[in-house]
């Protein structure tokens, strides 16, 4: 029981590292060089080589599964700004519902190995097909990580409160919702309107 | 040559006419570009509006029909049921009607074989009553069946009736699709047409940009259309849907109808075999009294067992009716509680369209609502009371400013130290701080001393230059005769020049000074007011323009002066 709910909380993580270094080559934060091509299980995956950027996700994805596993986490947003003016461009949000069930009662919805890879290739897909409607990042770019949690959870001293950092009149796309049987979620993306397609 | 000309400035100006006639309808066509893609934006735009209002009416409409099926269907269940319960009572009846008319011709044969006597003294009344009755049971039996069989036809007839006219609505719909599909194909074969003869334009003006826009919005145009296509296509699979729904509840309905006026035949053959009872019991009642009044002829002629016999099957008989009348009560009561269900259902199936009438409205409603939090959502909006939003303290952006500032201090803790290094440097080089503070202070006091010696010096300089130097002009005023005064001036070309003003001893009034500019060696005159006069022109023109000799000018103006004063 304990390994199964250990592979599922460890998918999870995969998932949320994987999706991340998508975005961040795919919108060009950081150079294609700085990205290398890794196979895991049974996938050709882009993961940042950067060590900064390494040692920021994986702090990272630890303290987000803890809360997932709490059921604590509500929302996951990828923010992407600017990095002269610190005017955010682009949020990709993740909104978490999760089975109470699991998360109360500890009760295990087990699901395949193959199934699991087949989400992983929709988010890649979904997150590439982006790319032909997303506005270009002309300027130099820097992201950041959100977590929308419950009011009660008790904040890590390597964390803190921060704004929603908000897009005014963004425009929006919803992507397709996944399920996993214990979690749902559902991925939008918003990103400021370009001047050039306003005029 | 002129006619050369002439013909080359004809070509000109038709060129010119030619080309300016090219501009404008080059500037048409571009105004008609314009037009036709504000038009097939707009139409863009339009169709855009039209596809989601289409998606959600074909949502809307999707989960009305589901809703509608689904009561339809569970109609059509309970319509069911009922039909097989009446089929099942009225099979029910049919036995017992059979079984009745058994027993009853069995006690007609008994009676027929049990009473001789008695028929011979009133066969024919009797036989006759029974054949009548016989015969009553037959014609009834007669007009039932043909009732049902006539029942049976007239359905048959409605529901076929009922599928022609389904079938004529669905040849008019299909017929007015295809009009409507006709006239959208000739539509859009003159827009192609169109937007051909548009292109071909293009193609022909060289300077046109917008050919590759033309060909995104045809492409735009027809992903609209292929997009209509299949919307309009899901609403005709939801029409057809709709026409399947409205089929079923129309067969529910008959079927509901049936089940009615079955209900109906059945209390109409409950009543007619009441009918047939109180007609059977009225039979039995003579037929006691003719059997009482033939026991008491047995009696008289001795036949005692007979009459038992035929008591017994009388009593068969009334139990027999008994048990008719009292399955006719039981199902009279059935019925009637099948009309009190039927009424009920009929009520909660009103009240349960009310509810999902409002349950339609609530959730539009909550469609909107949750259209809304989406919104709300992806633009990041959350409530405070119940969520918090955290981020991580050593962001990838501080690390780089900290990188940064890190190695802005490294870079100043160098260049301090280096020039920590060079101060070192200098202090090691000198031997002692407080030997190399007295020496400056005595060259200081040296200094100072120096410094007011000199200025005294100068001082005594100046005075002992004054009393020379006018000692000097009071000599060269006696000697030559004039008071000479010396001036520096700096020119606006910016050479420093010196002025002497020069005035005889011997000068009337203190108008007549001679001023004279030294520069660089060279003397010269500056006209004035004196100078200007005849005679003293007259002098400067001889002694200092064409002699060249201020001197001899000078001496020349103290013998004048000399002589004048003395003749005064």
């Amino acid at each position: 029981m304990e390994r199964v709910r250990a592979k599922f909380w460890q998918w999870g993580l995969i998932r949320g590292v994987w999706c991340g270094c998508s975005i961040l080559y795919n919108r060009g934060v950081y150079p294609e060089e700085s990205f290398g091509k890794v196979k895991k299980y049974g996938l050709p995956m882009l993961l940042t080589q950067d060590k900064a950027v390494k040692t920021f996700l994986t702090n990272l994805t630890s303290q987000l599964s803890e809360w997932l596993e709490g059921g604590k986490l509500q929302r996951i947003v990828l923010v992407i700004m600017s990095k002269a003016t610190g005017e955010v461009l682009e949020r990709w949000n993740f909104n978490i519902i999760t089975d109470g069930e699991v998360v109360e009662k500890g009760a295990v919805k087990e699901k395949s190995d193959k199934e699991i890879m087949r989400e992983i290739q929709a988010i890649m897909r979904q997150v590439n097909s982006c790319i032909s409607f997303l506005p270009c990042l002309d300027e130099p770019c820097i992201f950041d990580v959100l977590a929308y949690t419950d009011s009660d959870t008790t904040v890590p001293f390597t964390w803190m409160e921060s704004d929603a950092k908000l897009i005014e009149n963004p425009q929006m796309v919803k992507l397709h919702s996944f399920d996993t049987k214990i979690h749902k979620v559902d991925t939008l993306v918003s990103y400021k309107v370009d001047d050039l397609d306003e005029q | 040559m002129q006619i050369k000309l002439n013909k080359e400035i004809d070509s000109r100006i038709s060129a010119e006419s030619s080309s300016a006639s090219a501009k404008e309808s080059v500037k048409e066509l571009e105004r008609a570009m314009q037009r036709s893609s504000e038009n097939s934006e707009r139409e863009k735009k339009a169709l855009q509006k039209e596809l989601s209002y289409m998606k959600d009416d074909s949502k809307l409409s999707i989960s009305k029909l589901n809703a509608e099926l689904e009561r339809m269907s569970l109609r059509a269940q309970n319509s069911e049921k009922e039909a097989k319960m009446l089929n099942e009572q009225l099979e029910d009846l049919k036995k017992q009607l059979n079984e009745c008319l058994r027993e009853k011709n069995e006690t007609e044969l008994r009676l027929l074989d049990s009473a001789p006597l008695s028929v011979q003294r009133n066969p024919t009344d009797d036989q006759k009553l029974i054949k009548l009755l016989q015969e009553e049971l037959r014609n009834y039996e007669k007009e039932v069946h043909e009732a049902r069989r006539l029942k049976s036809s007239h359905t048959n007839v409605e529901l076929l009736s009922e599928k022609l006219l389904e079938e004529q609505s669905r040849r008019k719909r299909a017929e007015t699709e295809l009009s409507k599909l006709q006239e959208i194909e000739a539509k859009a074969q003159k827009l192609e047409l169109e937007l051909a003869s548009c292109t071909s334009l293009l193609g022909n003006i060289p300077d046109v940009s917008s050919y590759s826009n033309i060909a995104d919005l045809q492409r735009q145009a027809l992903t609209d259309l292929n997009k209509l296509g299949e919307v309009t296509s899901r609403l005709k699979e939801l029409e057809v849907t709709l026409e399947f729904a409205e089929i079923s509840k129309q067969r529910a309905e008959g079927e509901a109808t049936l089940a009615k006026e079955r209900a109906e035949s059945a209390s109409r053959e409950v009543k007619r075999l009441e009918l047939l009872l109180t007609a059977v019991s009225e039979e039995r009642d003579r037929l006691r009294k003719d059997h009482n009044m033939l026991s008491n002829q047995k009696t008289r002629d001795g036949d005692d067992m007979s009459s038992k016999k035929m008591e017994s099957d009388l009593s068969q008989m009334e139990k027999v009716v008994r048990e008719l009348e009292t399955t006719l009560h039981e199902q009279r009561e059935l019925i009637s509680q099948q009309h009190a269900e039927l009424n009920l259902m009929n009520e909660k199936l009103s009240i349960e369209a009310r509810k999902a009438k409002s349950l339609e409205r609530e959730g539009d409603q909550l469609r909107s609502q949750v259209a809304l939090l989406e919104s709300k959502l992806g633009h990041g909006d959350y409530s405070a009371s119940s969520t918090k939003v955290l981020r991580m303290v050593n962001t990838l952006a501080m690390d780089s400013e900290a990188k940064q500032t890190i190695e802005a201090l490294q870079a100043e803790l160098k260049k301090t130290k280096e020039r920590l290094q060079a101060i070192e440097e200098l202090k090691g080089q000198a031997d002692a701080g407080t030997v190399v503070d007295a020496n400056v202070a005595e060259k200081l006091a040296q200094l100072k001393n120096q410094v007011a010696t000199l200025e005294k010096r100068e001082e005594r300089y100046k005075a002992v230059f004054l009393e020379r130097i006018s000692v000097f002009r009071k000599a060269c005023c006696s000697l030559f005769g004039y008071q000479i005064v010396m001036n520096d001036e700096q020119q606006p070309n910016g050479i420093h020049v010196t002025r002497f003003t020069l005035q005889s001893v011997y000068a009337q009034t203190d108008d007549e000074k001679l001023e004279f500019l030294y520069e660089s060696g060279s003397t010269n005159i500056v006209v004035n007011g004196y100078t200007s006069q005849h005679e003293i022109a007259q002098q400067v023109d001889i002694f200092i323009r064409k002699m060249n000799s201020i001197p001899a000018f000078t001496a020349n103006l103290t013998m004048e002066s000399f002589n004048k004063r003395s003749i005064c």
